[in-house]
This record gives structure tokens, sequence and C-alpha cells, in this order.
């Protein structure tokens, strides 16, 4: 079955085509980078227009870089849930009129069941259950995943998502945006042990996280200094920063593995492409006997492959929503609300 | 030629089907935040009940707002992709120029007006009729109801969904309010359809995949970043 997957959730527009769950024929993605490098982050009104634009000229393009037409469609999938709510209904009225006049089923995803999926088109061998931690500029969660749309949420961000604080660190130490690959490509020539910076909640049991405090205790220990003109060891500071958020999420992840007796971690969301994020969870899982997947680099950030293949597996069971289907723009990933 | 027409810049959405000057459907719904929920479907609804199929639409009509940019987005997305995946010509119709279309038979200048949602603010432009056609005579106007009073130098009609609430507010500003009519009406998917299907007919056709709406007005956050950004100065 040839599913065509639609994500506009945030600020990527995007249209991919999967076969049968498994096989990406095309993956395009239409990125706001330039918007975002011009306001600092995502303008949820400007984002929302740009997906107006766009919308037309991905799907064309996904259907033509397969080499595949309209008719080929045979189900279209989109991101329906979670996300800006004005960006959430440009892709679901696209995804409407296509189910609408091809004839073919539609269905919403939840954007976090989304990338769950982008991890298992990587790696189908990925069994269940396993524990997944999903961690982006927009989320941070760890979920245990049961069987394929079978959820249980384990722990999620009280405030900032980690992505959100490499952005918020790369903002204020003047480095542009997104943050994550800049501190990430900094950081290698930087001493992860320059600064001890803090590690919130990393000695309590409770699998959320926090990364609001370590934002602050950043912006508190170098404010003066750039007031003052001080030209500040960047690549130490990244090195020590991305270390405290690596070490964060990896104990947490482990511990959330340890409590549901699972022997393997799937990690997804666009930090999940952080080169210390990787080698760190690589290493622990190795000595802990703990088997570990990360999504092939194209498929961490914001896609549309991700989309078709959750909307694959929930067409299997049966499920599809019809043309009153609506954008919900906060809602947990357990509650499957009209599927 | 069968048009369908759709505008969802409003509080109230319209779907209409028109062949050549024929009206042959016309529905008008409300739909304050659901204008997604009920786009499509309704689509299907007047359709059917008009006795036809997708398959029998010839080109598409879109209203591109102003009005609520959420509305007009949904509108605009769903008109594109149908004459998208249909491989059926569209066009996009001002809003503006719709409701004054319905005014035409009113020998005055016609002044539609659409709320901003932002206080008095208003979008607004100025149509003269001729052979039963209208044509706008100047720039679109964004701006306050006094602001627009001023522009007023004759007789005027104006019409819109909440003209009424403004009608006491213009004859106050204006020094002839025996001459000021106000017509309460909102934009209808039918007219959309005639006034798409004019254009369609001289093969005046937008370009399918770029059809954009029609906002009018720049999205605050923009003096909004360049107010509180450290490192981002947004320039034109």
């Amino acid at each position: 079955m040839l599913v065509l997957g639609i994500e506009t959730s945030c600020d990527e527009t995007a249209a991919a085509l999967v076969a049968d769950g498994k096989v990406v024929l095309s993956n395009v993605i239409a990125t706001q980078l330039d918007l975002l490098q011009k306001y600092g982050g995502v303008v949820p009104e400007i984002a929302a227009r740009r997906h107006t634009e766009l919308i037309g000229y991905v799907i064309k393009e996904a259907l033509d870089s397969a080499g595949k037409t309209l008719a080929d469609i045979e189900a279209v999938a989109v991101t329906a849930k979670q996300g800006l709510v004005g960006c959430l209904l440009v892709g679901v009225a696209a995804a409407k009129s296509l189910s609408y006049s091809l004839r073919i089923p539609l269905v919403g995803v939840h954007h976090i069941e989304g990338h769950i999926f982008a991890n298992l088109l990587s790696n189908p061998q990925i069994p269940m259950p396993h524990v997944c931690l999903t961690v982006s500029g927009g989320h941070t969660m760890l979920v245990y995943v049961q069987a394929y749309c079978r959820y249980e949420l384990l722990g999620s961000t009280l405030d900032d998502a980690a992505g959100e604080a490499f952005d918020k660190i790369a903002k204020f130490l003047d480095l542009g945006f997104p943050g994550g690959p800049v501190i990430d490509k900094l950081a290698v020539r930087g001493n992860r042990k320059a600064f001890n910076f803090p590690r919130p909640l990393l000695k309590t049991k409770t699998l959320d996280f926090s990364f609001s405090g370590l934002k602050t205790a950043i912006i508190n220990a170098f404010k003066h200094r750039i007031g003052n003109g001080e030209t500040l060891p960047l690549e130490d500071i990244a090195a020590s920063f991305q270390e405290a958020i690596v070490d964060v999420l990896v104990a947490k992840t482990l511990h959330a593995a340890l409590q549901r007796k699972v022997s393997t971690i799937s990690i997804t969301g666009g930090v999940s492409a952080n080169r210390r994020l990787r080698e760190v969870f690589s290493e622990t899982c190795r000595q802990e006997g703990i088997e570990v997947f990360f999504p092939e680099l194209s498929l961490c950030t914001d896609n549309a492959a991700m989309i078709a293949a959750a909307g694959y597996a929930r067409l299997k069971q049966g499920e599809a929503d019809d043309l009153n289907l609506n954008v919900i723009p906060n809602v947990p990933l357990e509650v499957q609300v009209g599927g | 030629m069968k048009v369908l027409g759709i505008d969802t810049s409003g509080y109230t959405n319209a779907v209409g089907v028109a062949d050549g000057n024929r009206v042959l459907a016309d529905f008008t719904f409300e739909a304050r935040h659901d204008s997604l929920e009920k786009i499509v479907a309704n689509i299907d609804f007047v359709l059917k009940e008009a006795g036809f199929g997708l398959e029998d639409i010839e080109g598409f009509g879109v209203g591109l707002g102003p009005g609520s940019w959420t509305g007009i987005r949904v509108g605009v997305t769903v008109g594109k992709i149908l004459a998208y995946s249909t491989n059926k010509p569209v066009s996009g119709v001002p809003t503006l120029e719709v409701l004054a279309y319905q005014a035409r038979s009113m020998s005055a200048l016609i002044c539609p007006i659409i709320n901003t949602g932002a206080g008095d603010t208003v979008y607004a432009a100025f149509y003269r009729t001729k052979d039963g056609t209208v044509s706008r005579t100047g720039e679109y106007y964004v701006g306050d109801i006094q602001g627009l009073a001023k522009m007023v130098k004759e007789p005027v009609v104006f019409v819109g969904a909440e003209v009424q609430a403004y009608s006491q507010l213009i004859s106050q500003a204006l020094g002839f309010p025996d001459g000021i009519r106000a017509i309460k009406d909102v934009p209808k998917g039918a007219t959309v359809a005639l006034l798409a299907a004019t254009r369609l007919e001289c093969e005046e056709n937008d370009d399918v995949l770029s059809l954009a709406p029609l906002y009018l007005k720049e999205s605050t956050a923009k003096a909004f970043v360049n107010k509180y950004s450290r490192s981002a100065q947004v320039k034109d």
C-alpha cells in the first residue's frame, strides 16, 4: 500500500511516499530555516503562511521524485495531533482534500507517534516492547512502546524541551539558530569537564525532565562576562552544557528501561542526531547489555515519511478518519481521539 | 463551465456551484472555529444535493480573504489541493469583491467592510458597478472606521457581516448621513463561483500551487521580534 504522508506541525513543510510502511520512496522537507534565522525561532503565524505557500509544491515533489502520480496514492496520513494549531491545519486541509478527490482513506497521526515510527522505519528489527526517548526542540518524552500503536507515557519535560535548551543557549551565546548542530560542532573541540553545570532531576527517581534551570544557570554564569565584552570559551561551554544534557537523557532513559525490564532502547527526534548523545548512549548501553537504536539522520528531524509509516500501521489496524478530521494541538500520546 | 466556489474567510463559510451565470447550488453555514472540520464534508454535501460529483466540476473558485487568517488558509489550501488533484483550473477571488458583487444592483459607490478581529480596525475597498460587474476604484484599506469615513465624498452603500455595527460610527463621522446605507451580507459560495467562472472562461487562471491568501496585513511578529530579540534584527 502506497501512503502519502504530510507533516506541517511546526516549521517543516513535508510530504513523503512510503510503501507498505517500510520503503521510503521519497521524503521531501521544505525547511523554514531562513525564517527561523531571521526571527530567531518559530513564529506560528509566519510558519503557517509559509506552509500554505509550500504545501502543494511539496506534495508534487514527493510524487515526482518517487516517479509516481496522484493515481498511485492509496491512502493519505497526516499529522493531526500535537503541534501549532495554525500549522497543523494546513496539512490536514490538504490531506482531506486529497482523500476526498482521490477517494482514498485518510488517517490522522499523533506527531510523537510519527517520531517513534521514524526509528522503526530505519530499524524495522526493533523488538516490542521497548522504551523510546523522543527528544527534539518541541518535546522530550520517555514512552513505553508496548506494541505498534500502544503507548504509555513514562515521563516528559516539566519545562523546556532538550532541543529548546540547545536553541536558547545558542541564542544567548549569539551562535544562531537552530542551536543543536552548532553546539554539537563547537563541543568537539571543547573540554566537557571545564564547567560543572547542573544536571536537573538526575538524582531523583522521576522519569520527568527539566532543563530550564540548566539554561538559567549558564545564563547567570556568563551574562556579566558578555556584558563586559569578554571573549567566552565557547567550545568549553558548549561541551560542558551538552554533557549535562546528555548525562540526564542517558540516565533517565536507562532508568526507564530498567524499571520496565526491557533490553531495548529507541532514540528519536531532532536531538537524536547529536553525536555526543549517540556516543554516550552507545557506550553506556553496551556496558549495560542493552540494545540501542537511532534513526538515520534524514529521519531524525520532523519529516513526513515517519507520518506515512505511522499512518500505515493505524490503517492496518482498521483505523481511519472521515472528512470531519480536525486538529488537536495538545493531546497526550495515549489518548487516541476518534481513531 | 461548472465551477465550485468556496469561502472560509469569516464566521460564515460558504460553498456554491455555478454554471456560466447560473447558480446551481448555494450553501452558507456558521463556522466560527471549525472551518477545517466542516468545509470538505460540506463541499461533498452541496455537490450531492445538487446531484453532482466532484468529477463534474470543471474549475474552482476560492475566496482569498481578507478575513480570518486561519480561516482563509483552510479555504485556499482546500481549493488549491482540490484543483491540483483533479487537474482543473483555479481562480482566487478577493472576498471584498464578492461582497461588492452581491450589492451590485445598488446605484452608488459600494464599500464592502470586513472586520479584522482587532478592535475597530477593518479591511475595506470601494467598488463601482458597470454593466453588472464591479471594479475596485483604489487601494485596499486597512484601518479604523473613522479613517475610512474620511475617504467618503459621495453616497455610499456599505456591505458586510457586521456593517450595521459600524453604521452609526460611519454616520457620525460623515457630514451627509442621509446618503449612507448599510447592507448586512456575507460572502456566498455561488458568488465566488460566478466570479471565478467569469475569470476562468477568459482563461484568467491562477497558478494552482502558488495560490495564496490575501492577508492585507503583516504578522505582528516582525515588530515584536525587533523590539525584544538581541540577535535577530529583522530587515525587510
